[in-house]
């Protein structure tokens, strides 16, 4: 009753003035007991920390011997013991390996992804010319009984089953080099002549094939009369995307006879196409 | 102009609607721009007929017009007729420099040594295509203009594709194929179809194929309607997963738009029912043809939405694969196993 008169009395901002005083007690009871279980977690998080830590060093410096080829020894496991020491040395290794694959994506070599639980291996081969990402190949290989090319999206004029009989079986790396390096070369190819109709529009490509093995080319020589010369440039290796022979031709022997012209023969023997016909618009041999 | 030549001409103009035929003449360039504009394509078309062939005897052209025109009328609609491939095999070293001069020698001068009468055309087309028409006659004969056989190939590929051969001329054909390209042999492909167009898709590979690759094994469809994201897909990895397969199978995007796939089993019967069946020597043997208007994406849906089972099976995802609608299934081994063998199609079957 005394209590309530004394409510009563401090009226109805006092009862919820008392009520939040209340509120707060019980609140700051729950506040120390959040703070120490939130305490005690932090200190288990940090024991496992610190062992996690211990772990991964282990494994780096494992890591780091296996990359510098340095004998391993017993200390390196701690006390763990044997099979600790295999699973950090294990868990080493795969890191080294998906390193590599990194870089060796990065750098453009191609990519080996296992499909089918190990029945087969797709390889992507990327191509890039004069910093250009071009199309991306990829070759789906079987390995179930012998290696053997089950699908693939290189175009169907690339002599890849002449390539797989020759080396695949013997020298898969070898194999998936040549492969590389020919495709790279193809989609160089391919961009000079893109590059070609692009940039210098006033050459024509009278003949090209799919392989890009040879192309033939007129420009207009500027001269007092402007004469059409014929430029033909044969890429007989088919690993290099520049030309083995180029002859230039024109009804006008003095002109595809001058050291004019005779400069501009090697241009086009030594620089990618679309350049060197670039350079000889600028030099004014042709317009 | 002979009757063989104006009997040729009718049969190109009749087949054609009228409003195309201006188009063709065009292209063709043979008659002069009044003579174009002279023909009134609203007549019917047998008036439209006589005006053409008596423009072609003004301007006295004669079976060599009418034949470039028959071929320009093919080139520009390749998907009528029936076409079947055939694939070169055991290239030799230089089939890689063959060029285009090279291959209509070599080819033209076979064909002209072995057979008297035969009249050749070959026209490349602007996509790198070659385009071959050839009229057959024999040592007595001349060559009949109204059975053309048309032979399509992309030089450095090892696919030819032929349509309207019969089974007299076929080993002249391949022989001349062979010896122009640079090649040991040539065999069938195992396919065929109405449409031009889709077989030289699926074996030119002019579609997009997908491969597993550990970056990008999500293919991320651009339709997709967005969806409330309070809904949350339950089978979403199985979705997934079944549409990477079925991609992978029959490729991503629009596919060849092939008709028919037709599978001839040699095998013996299996059932559980009816013993008498199973307990014979020969084979049961059967048809099973699948006929679609657009057979590739029916499978690839059917495997993409889980009405098939994945895996997708050797059988069907061998048509994109090894690029043939023609398959012979029979036992191999005592297992309950079935594979698709390499058999070559009955002799009597027409090119």
């Amino acid at each position: 009753m005394d209590s309530f008169m004394e409510t009563m009395e401090q009226g109805v901002l006092g009862h919820l003035m008392a009520l939040e005083r209340g509120g707060m007690g019980r609140q700051k009871q729950h506040d120390s007991q959040r703070s120490e279980t939130l305490k005690a977690r932090a200190v288990t998080l940090r024991a496992k920390r610190d062992q996690l830590k211990h772990h991964t060093d282990v494994v780096k410096t494992l890591k780091d011997k296996i990359v510098k080829g340095l004998p391993l020894r017993d200390e390196d496991a701690a006390a763990d013991g044997f099979v600790e020491l295999q699973k950090s040395l294990l868990t080493a290794w795969r890191m080294q390996l998906k390193d590599l694959q990194r870089a060796h994506h990065l750098i453009g070599g191609y990519d080996l992804v296992e499909c089918k639980d190990g029945k087969s291996a797709c390889v992507s081969f990327h191509t890039a010319f004069e910093g250009v990402r071009l199309e991306t190949y990829s070759v789906e290989l079987d390995l179930t009984r012998a290696v053997q090319i089950s699908r693939h999206n290189v175009p169907p004029s690339f002599p890849l089953e002449s390539l797989a009989k020759r080396t695949l079986q013997k020298d898969l790396k070898a194999f998936l080099q040549t492969l590389s390096q020919n495709l790279n070369a193809l989609a160089a190819r391919r961009r000079q002549v893109c590059l070609l109709k692009e940039l210098v529009g006033s050459v024509e490509v009278m003949e090209s094939n799919q392989l890009c093995s040879v192309l033939v080319l007129m420009c207009t020589a500027q001269s007092e009369a402007p004469k059409a010369v014929l430029c033909t440039l044969e890429y007989g290796d088919l690993a290099q995307c520049l030309p083995t022979r180029v002859s230039i031709e024109c009804e006008d022997k003095v002109l595809s006879g001058s050291p004019q012209w005779k400069k501009n023969q090697s241009l086009l023997l030594e620089s990618p196409a679309h350049t060197a016909l670039l350079t000889m618009r600028r030099m004014g041999s042709i317009s | 102009m002979d009757a063989q030549t104006t009997s040729v001409l009718n049969r190109i103009i009749r087949r054609i609607p009228n409003k195309n035929i201006e188009d063709l003449l065009k292209k063709w360039n043979c008659l002069s721009a009044d003579q174009l504009r002279a023909l009134d394509y609203t007549r019917p078309k047998w008036v439209i007929v006589e005006h053409v062939i008596s423009f072609c005897e003004e301007n006295r052209l004669n079976m060599k017009h009418i034949t470039n025109l028959e071929m320009i009328y093919h080139i520009e609609n390749p998907d009528r007729g029936t076409w079947h491939a055939c694939q070169l095999a055991e290239a030799q070293d230089d089939a890689v420099c063959v060029e285009l001069t090279q291959f209509k020698e070599q080819f033209k001068a076979h064909l002209h040594g072995v057979i008297r009468h035969i009249s050749i055309k070959l026209k490349k087309h602007e996509d790198e295509a070659i385009w071959i028409r050839i009229a057959w006659g024999d040592n007595f004969n001349k060559p009949n203009h109204l059975k053309p056989t048309y032979v399509v190939h992309h030089l450095h590929t090892s696919y030819v594709f032929i349509s309207n051969l019969t089974a007299k001329h076929k080993i002249y054909l391949c022989q001349a194929l062979v010896i122009a390209t640079k090649h040991g042999s040539i065999k069938d492909g195992h396919l065929s179809t109405k449409s031009l167009t889709a077989m030289r898709d699926l074996l030119l590979r002019r579609y997009q194929q997908v491969f597993p690759n550990a970056h990008s094994r999500i293919l991320q469809d651009r339709n997709t309607v967005s969806s409330h994201p309070c809904i949350g897909k339950e089978h979403g990895d199985h979705e997934e997963m079944r549409r990477q397969m079925s991609c992978e199978a029959f490729g991503l995007g629009p596919s060849p738009k092939l008709e028919t796939a037709v599978y001839r089993l040699e095998t013996r019967y299996r059932g559980t029912g009816d013993h008498s069946l199973g307990d014979r020597e020969e084979f049961f043997r059967g048809v099973v043809r699948f006929s679609s208007s657009g057979l590739l994406d029916s499978l690839r849906h059917c495997v993409a939405s889980g009405i098939a089972e994945g895996p997708v099976t050797p059988l069907l995802s061998a048509i994109t694969q090894r690029g043939r609608n023609y398959f012979v299934i029979t036992d191999k081994g005592p297992g309950v196993s079935s594979q698709a063998s390499a058999q070559t199609a009955p002799s009597q079957q027409t090119l």
